[in-house]
């Protein structure tokens, strides 16, 4: 049991911590990658984002790059 | 529905609602505290805090769940679904309080990860009444996390209406493994009848309103159109419908509003784009039909949202033939302008 509780805490630990890392780049410049309505509004919209970011990063990372291959 | 994006669409409504929303907040953190330290003078503060959160939270998840079930029996409810965003946010910071204050209180003093603490602490992950309550609440906390996280209209354009919608139906999970961290917790704490009697009032309430919305939405699908020649389905006599309002109708199993409006009918799709909001329940506002449950807003004769706005919805031809009204079950594609019928 200790051994599935340390894989369950670590998965969570890197998941999030992953996802911090994304939620910056995604105030910074992935918000508007994926909705081109962000730059037009405010900075406090892409910070108020940044928590959904890190929970949700790898559905939002996946989109970003089907953007990406799209428009290229 | 919106051109760009704003931290808060705030209006005179909001404002007032969240402005009861805090007051009774204040008013309910106040009368807790005073009613423990009268009645158990010894609590910690610690202790104070993560139980007038706890409960604070509770009670607050138990209000956002019968709101939308409320509002399905009675359009009085309906402000309350409009502004509820606001509701499930101030209860994921209700809830981050208490678990917050819960890992500090009982898990960060060690030199264990506060974390790893809360899933070892307590071992016995095989009984059933000495389960580990706090792991429950931890998960709970994650999902409410994730909600509140999504909350802003930018989530449910990108993430698409169907994910969103789903990601928050996990409501109904997080509200699941709560009732079992607060049932667990009550016995193995400090034994409590009350807590348990009121969770378990607040459980019934919730399960009954829900059956009872269950109950009225599958009559109202029910209501059968009647087939004839050439793919036209009867539906209604025109006098049948109020002015500027609407009858809804499931044809080919979809649900579909025809609309009164100016001598005019117009049917369109019964699901809004916004949350899946019954449209047929809302009516013509500034000659567009509105939502009832966000006020997103679509042209009757051709499923479009005003301009600058971008949302589309599938719409559906009709005839009138003696004031009885026919329509043709193929959805046109979403924002397919339709010619109104008139009478």
């Amino acid at each position: 049991m200790t051994i599935v509780i340390q894989i369950i805490v670590s998965f969570l630990g890197l998941y999030f911590g992953i996802g911090f890392l994304f939620g910056i780049y995604f105030f910074i410049k992935g918000a508007s990658q994926l909705d081109e309505l962000i730059t037009e509004s405010k900075w406090t919209v892409r910070l108020l984002l940044v928590p959904g970011a890190i929970g949700l990063w790898p559905i939002l990372l996946l989109k970003i790059i089907n953007k990406s291959r799209i428009n290229s | 529905m919106g051109v760009n994006y704003q931290p808060v669409l705030w209006n005179r409504n909001k404002k007032i609602y969240d402005k009861w929303i805090v007051i009774s907040i204040l008013i309910y953190l106040l009368c807790f505290i005073g009613v423990t330290i009268i009645t158990n003078n010894e609590t910690s503060v610690e202790t104070l805090i993560i139980r007038a959160f706890g409960t604070l939270a509770i009670a607050l998840l138990h209000i956002i769940l019968a709101i939308g079930p409320l509002a399905r029996l009675n359009s009085r409810f309906l402000p309350l679904l409009y502004n509820r965003r606001h509701l499930g946010v101030s209860m994921f910071l209700a809830a981050m309080v208490h678990g917050g204050f819960s890992i500090f209180q009982f898990h960060s003093l060690g030199n264990v990860n506060p974390i790893y603490a809360i899933f070892t602490s307590n071992m016995d992950y095989g009984s059933l009444t000495n389960f580990p309550f706090q792991v429950l609440g931890f998960f709970a906390l994650v999902i409410l996390f994730l909600m509140a996280a999504t909350s802003h209209d930018f989530w449910l354009k990108n993430l698409s209406p169907k994910t969103w919608k789903r990601l928050h139906m996990m409501i109904y999970l997080a509200y699941g493994l709560i009732i079992l961290h607060v049932f667990l917790g009550a016995l193995q704490q400090q034994p409590s009848i009350g807590s348990i009697v009121i969770m378990s009032l607040g459980f019934i309430t919730i399960a009954t309103l829900h059956l009872a919305t269950g109950i009225k939405e599958t009559k109202a699908d029910k209501i059968k159109t009647q087939h004839i020649e050439n793919g036209w389905e009867y539906v209604c006599d025109i006098d049948e419908i109020p002015e500027d309002r609407a009858k809804i109708f499931i044809v080919d199993k979809e649900r579909i509003a025809v609309f009164k409006y100016d001598n005019k009918l117009s049917a369109i799709s019964n699901v809004c784009k916004h949350q899946g909001g019954p449209l047929g329940e809302g009516k013509i506002v500034d000659g567009c039909v509105t939502c009832p449950w966000h006020g997103y807003q679509y042209l009757p004769h051709n499923g479009q949202s005003p301009p600058p706005f971008t949302e589309k919805i599938a719409t559906y031809r009709l005839k009138n033939d003696n004031n009885k009204i026919y329509v043709l079950p193929e959805a046109l594609a979403e924002g397919t302008e339709v010619e109104p019928i008139t009478f």
